[in-house]
């Protein structure tokens, strides 16, 4: 087998490998530009709604995910036919959401020639989804592909989603930690951790603010793909077909009457149905090539993927998932956690991100600029795939380049991912 | 200092004969390797200066080479076109045997100095191969799953392998060790970690990772290891204390291409930059010579006649103990003793 690559590729990439040898130290090396870079050219999402009550109560998730699937076709302006795998992240669906999200990509104007999957790796199912297709594409299994991410709770969340543990599983300690809710667990970690109910409901409060501001200056405007769907008015059973472009759970709330909310989980505990993440509904996709392809196809370059990483950590303190996978995301990057200029860490409990925040010692004003998922909600497996395009057009309007998305996994895991903005 | 031109071709690496003290071997590409044919030559040093005894044309650049081992007359270069090749002085004009197998481009060779029926190449495809002459496939293959810039075996025990590579490790495989799950790999040392022990006034924050491109093996303290790469700065790492670098030497302004520890001199090594400049350094472990023993390394000289990227040096093995030659894209070889450059 000789050298495959054609070669004049061959040497636009020795060029690049020795200009990279005399420009970069640290940092700058993530900001050069390579043609196989893998490259975000489209990140969108659709609105994030209450789940149980909210806009997108009566959609199902497929709708949902081709809701996403068509907005990104058209702007893009990709011609669906050469996209060639689609990996959807989702968490509640029977089966995967398999069959269905095929179903949802082909209604969406996909040819059947693009494939698609379904993926659970909990509440990073999104990023999960976009990692394995930029991993696809690096490899060379794929050129172009849609890393995506969809959940419905109204319509899907529920006892339904787990399955029974085993006798086996329960005799097993560790096994059977597996299961404790993650409300129980996370009260737990609060307390033995000492995070105070005091500083949860401030950085909630925070987070509240951050997005009602960033949603009255319009910053969610880009990144959102209004979608038209079914509505039944609960009152009067009347429905009616409405256009969702707003986030719907972003409400003022402030730490004087975060306060006063009952605690949930434990009756001396600090976790609230105010300072942790919203159940909601929504999609996001996020439309990944190679630089050099998409340079070949004129479509114009968001940002790129530059490394992630997934680390597991004790079942019960599943929350400081970022906190171990963030810094092993860096290292792959090559750049330091000062380099970074917006980490978006998704807010499962204000106490665990909290205390990654504060362990890792991140400056408060670089993370979640424009609030989390305590403010406008967490759409299990869309969250993943949500965070890239809040990240990408918050760096891209501020001028910034580093960022890092990442987020804590059930069961006790972490992801975390390095993109820069371009 | 001697100088040779090598019209049309820019030079990637020199190596001295381990046969004969006036023998060289210099492998490059045309267009700075970036595009173009390739070429080896054999050099001889004699009252004239140097002349060119032979040389070899290939279809693509040749990134490395190495002296056989095992034969006086023996060539083994890295290619362009991910292949090995295997030239004989006394063998007409094409190699006498190839291998293919990598992937990408073949970035460094090295015979084993041990077991001299073994050698080694490791590529931008993120792995390094043993091989053996006798065999058309592979030994083995060992998985880096990053641009390997330089692999080496060690020239104290012969199943001995390290590999430094874009992802800012120094690799170790022990090719005794059962395949596991790791391959032979008994050791990555991240090469920007801190040093262990830090010493006072010296740089002791790193910029974090950045790609290695050279190492080399010390030839008399069988557990050091020198490393230098984008970073600029030279690095020795003792084995034994893998946690992160012993000593650290800053002094180059660009990206250092290539180190090679002194056959002579325990404790002093020459580098090639892209700076242009080949330095001299005492990495201060030689309490004879008023190093401290663990001490601060320092940089002891330079030469900087190369008038563009120095991209190759080596000592010779024989006679007196300063001589080496150095290899730049200014399309020039120079055979100069380094004490010539040093500074008292």
């Amino acid at each position: 087998m000789a050298n495959q690559t054609p070669k004049r590729a061959a040497a636009e990439e020795r060029l690049s490998q020795v200009a990279a040898h005399v420009n970069s130290t640290g940092s700058n090396a993530v900001l050069q530009k390579h043609p196989d870079d893998i490259v975000v050219t489209t990140a969108l999402r659709t609105a994030i709604c209450k789940g149980g009550r909210g806009q997108f109560k009566d959609t199902p998730a497929a709708d949902l995910l081709h809701g996403a699937f068509t907005s990104l076709i058209q702007r893009s302006g990709i011609d669906p036919s050469i996209v060639e795998d689609i990996a959807v992240g989702s968490v509640l669906p029977p089966g995967g959401g398999a069959t269905e999200f095929r179903a949802a990509a082909l209604a969406a104007g996909f040819s059947e020639g693009t494939a698609v999957k379904s993926l659970n790796r909990q509440c990073s199912s999104g990023l999960q989804a976009c990692v394995d297709i930029a991993n696809a594409i690096k490899c060379g299994m794929i050129d172009i592909g849609i890393g995506a991410g969809v959940e419905s709770m109204s319509t899907q969340y529920g006892p339904q989603a787990v399955t029974e543990f085993s006798e086996l599983l329960e005799e097993h300690k560790k096994a059977a930690e597996c299961k404790v809710p993650m409300g129980v667990l996370s009260e737990q970690m609060a307390k033995d951790k000492s995070i105070s109910r005091k500083d949860q409901d401030k950085f909630a409060a925070d987070s509240y603010k951050k997005a009602a501001e960033a949603q009255k200056k319009g910053l969610f405007d880009e990144e959102i793909a209004p979608l038209k769907v079914k509505y039944e008015d609960p009152k009067t059973e009347k429905v009616s077909e409405i256009t969702v472009s707003k986030d719907d759970g972003v409400r003022e709330a402030t730490f004087e009457s975060l306060s006063k909310i009952k605690p949930a989980f434990a009756k001396d505990g600090s976790i609230h149905a105010g300072n942790a993440s919203q159940i909601s509904d929504g999609a996001a996709a996020v439309l990944l090539m190679k630089r050099s392809t998409a340079e070949r196809l004129g479509q114009k370059v968001l940002g790129k993927y530059v490394a992630a990483s997934v680390v597991g950590v004790p079942p019960l303190l599943m929350g400081i998932g970022p906190w171990k996978a963030i810094p092993v995301a860096l290292q792959k990057a090559g750049v330091s956690k000062e380099d970074v200029d917006i980490f978006e860490i998704n807010e499962a409990f204000a106490s665990q991100c909290l205390w990654c925040v504060n362990e890792l010692g991140l400056p408060m004003e670089k993370v979640n600029p424009k609030g989390g998922a305590i403010a406008f909600g967490h759409p299990l497996g869309c969250t993943g795939a949500r965070q890239i395009s809040t990240l990408l057009y918050e760096l891209k309007r501020t001028g910034k380049q580093v960022g890092v998305t990442s987020m804590c996994v059930g069961t006790g895991m972490g992801m975390a991912a390095v993109w820069v903005a371009e | 200092m001697l100088e040779f031109r090598t019209s049309g071709f820019n030079p990637y690496s020199v190596k001295y004969s381990p046969f004969f003290d006036s023998r060289l071997a210099v492998g490059g590409g045309a267009n700075f390797g970036l595009v173009g044919n390739g070429r080896l030559y054999a050099l001889n040093l004699n009252s004239n200066g140097i002349v060119c005894e032979k040389f070899f044309e290939t279809q693509d650049c040749l990134f490395d080479l190495t002296w056989s081992e095992q034969h006086e007359n023996q060539i083994l270069t890295a290619g362009g076109d991910g292949s090995l090749k295997l030239f004989d002085l006394g063998v007409g004009e094409f190699p006498v045997a190839g291998w293919q197998e990598h992937g990408r481009e073949v970035f460094s060779v090295h015979w084993n100095l041990v077991k001299k029926d073994t050698f080694l190449s490791s590529s931008w495809d993120g792995t390094v191969k043993i091989w053996t002459p006798e065999r058309k496939e592979s030994v083995a293959t060992l998985p880096v799953h990053s641009c390997v810039y330089s692999a080496q075996f060690s020239p104290h025990h012969p199943d001995v392998v390290t590999c430094v590579s874009r992802d800012s490790h120094l690799r170790v495989f022990d090719l005794r060790t059962k395949p596991s799950a790791q391959n032979h790999m008994t050791l990555a040392i991240p090469i920007h970690a801190p040093p262990k022990v830090s010493a006072p006034g010296m740089m002791n924050q790193t910029a974090g990772p950045t790609e290695c491109l050279t190492h080399d093996w010390n030839k008399y303290r069988d557990s050091v290891i020198a490393t230098a790469g984008v970073d600029t700065m030279i690095r020795t790492f003792d084995l034994r204390v893998p946690s992160g670098p012993v000593n650290m030497l800053p002094g180059h302004e660009y990206a250092v291409r290539r180190v090679s520890w002194s056959p002579h001199l325990s404790d002093v090594l020459l580098s090639a930059s892209y700076d242009m400049t080949c330095r001299v350094w005492t990495d201060g472990s030689n309490v004879e010579q008023g190093g401290t023993g663990t001490g601060l390394g320092r940089e002891m000289g330079r030469m900087d006649r190369h008038t563009e990227f120095t991209m190759g040096v080596d000592w010779c093995l024989f006679g007196a103990e300063g001589w080496c030659a150095t290899c730049a894209w200014d399309e020039r070889v120079l055979v100069w003793d380094v004490r010539d450059v040093m500074r008292g």
